[in-house]
């Protein structure tokens, strides 16, 4: 015999408060994705959009043949001087351009057309319906999204895109490969002179970074690799020696002692144990520790700023400087270029999502 | 730990230091010798090739009078006091993802949170230039709608301060006296992807026994907070609090791209590691940016000894 179960006089105050609870973090994540946001919805609007209209999305579609008659025929009809093709954005500038001229406000959002036909209808409403197919378009031709910002952006950006996968790829294979053997010397045998060695590595993770930048360059410049990627994929494969070889020291020493016993007996090599044993058995840490690295790669500017010079060899920080100062105000063509660098590091989120958030998480607090 | 091993075994071993061979060259070349060389070429004024003189302790005397140098600590001042209380929105968010029950909610939330990771660093930065921007800026903007912008020019006339005009827009970047706000307002709403997930880890160390107790002794969802959450990721905390500061005191990536090498009009974003760069890479005093870097270190090794010696955190 059950007894009847009554609320719990508590259950609907929990009940809000879990809902507050919710409110909470989607309002902070609201505000934490707003650039993103912003540089999404900015990145496919021409500029006489964006300076219209700066916050909103603007209209994805375009309006069907029956709705815009008078402007589509006027498409059709136009077409480019010197190829003789139909060219979308010279109409809409001649369309725009005009309307300006007669003192015509284009409006940027839906709502905007809604007021000025609602206050046209206000105050007497005769010429509403002659030129609102003409006024549609040209409201909808101005906001439509702009996909070619993206030709732009592709065009600029991938060859920095490919400089920057290039050393992020090469810096992060060697970090990883160098580390891992410094790391199995470290944790297979105390080998005499091992305690003072690991304290000559350690020492560095204390140290700065901010007083090496001066003596660095010059030190790559009298090994004459100014101007190189190997520069920096040499620079980012030292400076990842200490922690990665410090994680993965602990991980090493996390496997059973069998395991190199066993393969020891079977004439293993210390290479082969280490590819053989090791690997493997740190698959999950090791793809973590390379995931940290390329990221670390590719949100350098600092040295590659100092570094390069060719604009062929830039990365994508120093790419995305340039393009700062080069096209100032064109803020679609900047933000298509940016949401393009953004590009690779989203593939690689959306395919390592968990080990993202538990290696960042345990990378975290051990460093 | 490692196996101990004996003299005889570790002879017929010794191609085990070829394994540490490569990390110790590299670590060699591009760590030690770059701060050796370092602490040498402070004693000299250096172009940064072969012209070097040797002027002693010249360098070291002309940074104790250098008031650049010492005036951009007082920036570094203003950004660490308002990088602690940022230090508070992250603590907030994890506590209330670890409180919600739906483990499912919390993961996805956890996602929400690594989402902005995806975006490189510096597009963010450029993103929040454009919010900074004074005609076309999302700040402004906010802040012509809500009305703060019109009680801004009022304070602005009560005390003559000349900054916040009514008939221009606020321009955040170009104004001295403007530049540490725009720096604090900087990443609004603070949120540090790293932090919230390292707050988390701690946070799951909880049993939930101790919140059922502390609910039966009557204590309010703040209290709880106060007294059991803070406490055990204290460690978190102050973990996260010495590497704010010490990113803080040697970071100058920001200022540099936000406003130039020169630290922005009248230098007022200029901070020490920013001075260095710039005696360094603009005025080619390769030498004497060496210097400035000495003291850098000296005082970052000084923060990161305190903190082993106090703050020891424990794994």
């Amino acid at each position: 015999m059950s007894l009847p179960t009554a609320p719990a006089p508590g259950r609907n105050k929990r009940l809000m408060n879990e809902v507050f609870k919710h409110l909470c973090v989607l309002g902070i994540m609201c505000f934490e994705i707003l650039p993103i946001y912003m540089m999404l919805q900015i990145s496919v609007k021409d500029n006489t959009t964006f300076i219209k209209n700066h916050f909103l999305p603007a209209n994805p579609w375009i309006p069907n043949e029956k709705e815009m008659k008078t402007g589509f025929q006027e498409r059709v009809a136009y077409k480019s001087e010197t190829t003789g093709e139909p060219v979308d954005e010279i109409l809409f500038g001649i369309i725009y351009d005009e309307k300006m001229k007669s003192g015509y406000q284009v409006p940027a959002t839906v709502a905007d057309l809604a007021v000025q036909l609602q206050d046209e209808a206000k105050a007497g409403g005769e010429e509403l319906t002659p030129f609102l197919y003409e006024r549609a378009w040209s409201f909808l031709s101005t906001s439509k999204w702009r996909w070619s910002n993206y030709n732009f952006g592709v065009k600029l950006i991938a060859p920095y895109v490919a400089n920057t996968v290039f050393i992020a790829v090469l810096s992060a294979v060697g970090t990883l490969f160098f580390s891992l053997m410094g790391a199995y010397f470290f944790a297979r045998y105390k080998m005499p002179g091992s305690t003072p060695l690991w304290m000559a590595f350690m020492f560095l993770m204390l140290m700065p970074g901010i007083a090496n930048i001066v003596t660095l360059f010059a030190l790559l410049k009298h090994l004459n690799l100014l101007n190189t990627l190997w520069a920096l994929i040499i620079v980012h494969t030292a400076g990842g020696q200490v922690f990665n070889m410090f994680v993965l020291r602990n991980f090493i020493e996390d496997i059973p002692k069998d395991l190199f016993e066993a393969a020891e007996m079977d004439g293993a090599s210390h290479f082969q144990q280490m590819m053989h044993i090791v690997v493997p058995m740190s698959g999950s840490i090791l793809g973590t520790l390379a995931i940290f690295l390329f990221i670390g790669s590719w949100n350098e500017y600092l040295l590659p700023l100092i570094v390069l010079d060719d604009q062929e060899l830039f990365t994508l920080g120093v790419g995305l400087i340039y393009l700062d100062g080069e096209y100032v105000k064109r803020w679609g063509l900047i933000m298509s270029a940016f949401f393009v660098a953004s590009i690779p590091l989203i593939i690689i989120f959306l395919f390592t999502m968990k080990l993202f958030i538990r290696g960042l998480a345990a990378g975290a607090v051990k460093g | 730990m490692a196996f101990p091993i004996t003299k005889a075994k570790a002879l017929r071993e010794w191609k085990l230091y070829y394994f540490v061979l490569p990390s110790l060259a590299l670590v060699l070349t591009f760590a030690y010798f770059p701060t050796i060389s370092a602490v040498y070429h402070s004693f000299f004024e250096w172009d940064g090739g072969s012209g070097k003189e040797y002027v002693g302790f010249g360098n070291y005397s002309k940074v104790i009078g250098d008031e650049t140098f010492w005036g951009s600590f007082m920036l570094i001042l203003i950004l660490i006091i308002a990088n602690l209380f940022k230090l508070i929105p992250s603590i907030f968010t994890a506590v209330m993802i670890h409180r919600i029950k739906s483990d499912r909610a919390q993961y996805w939330y956890r996602v929400g949170v690594v989402i902005p990771m995806i975006v490189p660093g510096i597009v963010v930065l450029f993103i929040w230039k454009f919010f900074f921007d004074p005609s076309y800026g999302l700040l402004n903007k906010v802040l012509d709608v809500t009305g703060i912008k019109s009680l801004l020019v009022g304070i602005d006339g009560l005390f003559g301060w000349n900054i916040f005009l009514a008939d221009a827009p606020i321009s955040w970047l170009s104004t001295p006296e403007l530049i540490a706000p725009a720096l604090v307002i900087w990443g609004f709403p603070w949120i540090g992807t790293v932090g919230v997930l390292i707050y988390l880890a701690g946070l799951q160390n909880i049993s939930k026994e101790l919140y059922e107790s502390s609910e039966l002794d009557g204590a309010n969802p703040f209290q709880q907070f106060l007294y059991i959450e803070f406490p055990l990721i204290m460690t978190q905390v102050r973990l996260s609090l010495v590497l704010m500061i010490i990113g803080t005191l040697q970071g100058f990536g920001q200022q540099f791209l936000l406003l130039g090498i020169n630290g922005g009009p009248a230098g007022a974003g200029m901070t020490p590691g920013l001075w260095m760069f710039n005696k360094a890479f603009n005025q080619g005093q390769f030498g004497y940016a060496c210097a400035l870097g000495m003291f850098l270190f000296v005082f970052i090794l000084a923060l990161t000894y305190i903190n082993n010696k106090y703050v020891r955190v424990d794994k």
